[in-house]
C-alpha cells in the first residue's frame, strides 16, 4: 500500500515537472515552416511525408530499405536447410 | 489448422481487393497518407491469405529474393541519377526549374520500387516461417 502511494506521488512530481517545463519551452518551428510553405513546389508531393522521405532525406529511406534487405537475407540464413543455398 | 468454410469464402472474395488496396496506397503514396512501404506491407497481407485458404501462390522464394535483390539495385541507381542533373546525390532527378507535374514522376517510380521490394520482402520472412513450421 505504501508502496503504491509512493508511486502514484512520484508519477504526481513527474507529470507536473514535466508540464511546468513544456509551458515554457520554445519550440523552433523553423523546419516546419519552411516544409509546409516549400515543400510542395520543391518536391511535387502533396503529402509532406513522401516531399520529406523521397527527396529531402532521401539517403534515409534507401537504408531503411537496405536494412530489410539485410533483415530477408538473414533469416533466411538462419532458416536454410544445409544442402539448399540461395 | 483447421479448415473453416466461411473463413476461407471471405479469404478468397476479400484477396483481389486487398491486392487493389495495396496497389492504390503505393500509387497514390504522393497524394494520400500511405507510400511504399505501407502498401508494401498491405500486399504482403495479401499473400499471407493464401496460406490460409492454402491455395499459395508462390512457392519459390528464390526468385522472389532476386526481385528484391535487384529491385534495390534499381532503387539506387535511380536515386543516384541525380547528380547527373542536379549536381548532388540522393534527391529529385527532375531539374528545379520544371513543374510540379514533371518532378511527380520520380516520386511515382521511386514509390512502386519501394514497394515491390518491400512486399517481396516481407513475403520472403512470411514463406520461410510458414516452411519452417510445418
Amino acid at each position: 500500500m505504501i508502496k503504491k502511494i509512493i508511486t502514484i506521488i512520484l508519477l504526481v512530481i513527474i507529470f507536473l515537472s514535466f508540464s511546468s517545463i513544456l509551458i515554457d519551452l520554445d519550440v523552433d518551428n523553423y523546419a516546419k515552416n519552411y516544409l509546409f510553405n516549400n515543400g510542395l513546389e520543391e518536391t511535387g508531393s502533396k503529402n509532406l511525408i513522401t516531399a520529406i522521405y523521397l527527396d529531402y532525406r532521401l539517403y534515409d529511406s534507401l537504408f531503411e530499405a537496405g536494412l530489410l534487405l539485410v533483415t530477408v537475407s538473414g533469416i533466411i540464413f538462419i532458416s536454410k536447410r544445409d544442402d539448399d543455398v540461395i | 489448422m483447421k479448415k473453416s468454410e466461411i473463413l476461407t469464402c471471405i479469404c478468397r472474395i476479400l484477396f483481389p481487393f486487398i491486392l487493389i488496396y495495396g496497389f492504390y496506397v503505393i500509387i497514390n503514396g504522393h497524394l494520400s497518407p500511405g507510400g511504399g512501404f505501407q502498401g508494401g506491407a498491405i500486399l504482403a497481407t495479401a499473400i499471407l491469405i493464401t496460406y490460409i485458404v492454402e491455395v499459395p501462390i508462390l512457392e519459390d522464394i528464390v526468385i522472389l529474393v532476386k526481385i528484391e535483390k535487384y529491385s534495390f539495385f534499381i532503387i539506387i541507381l535511380v536515386a543516384m541519377t541525380s547528380i547527373f542533373t542536379r549536381g548532388s546525390f540522393f534527391t529529385n532527378f527532375v531539374p528545379e526549374h520544371m513543374s510540379m507535374g514533371v518532378k511527380t514522376i520520380f516520386l511515382l517510380i521511386l514509390n512502386f520500387l519501394i514497394g515491390i521490394k518491400v512486399s517481396t520482402g516481407l513475403i520472403t520472412i512470411l514463406t520461410t516461417f510458414m516452411e519452417e513450421g510445418e
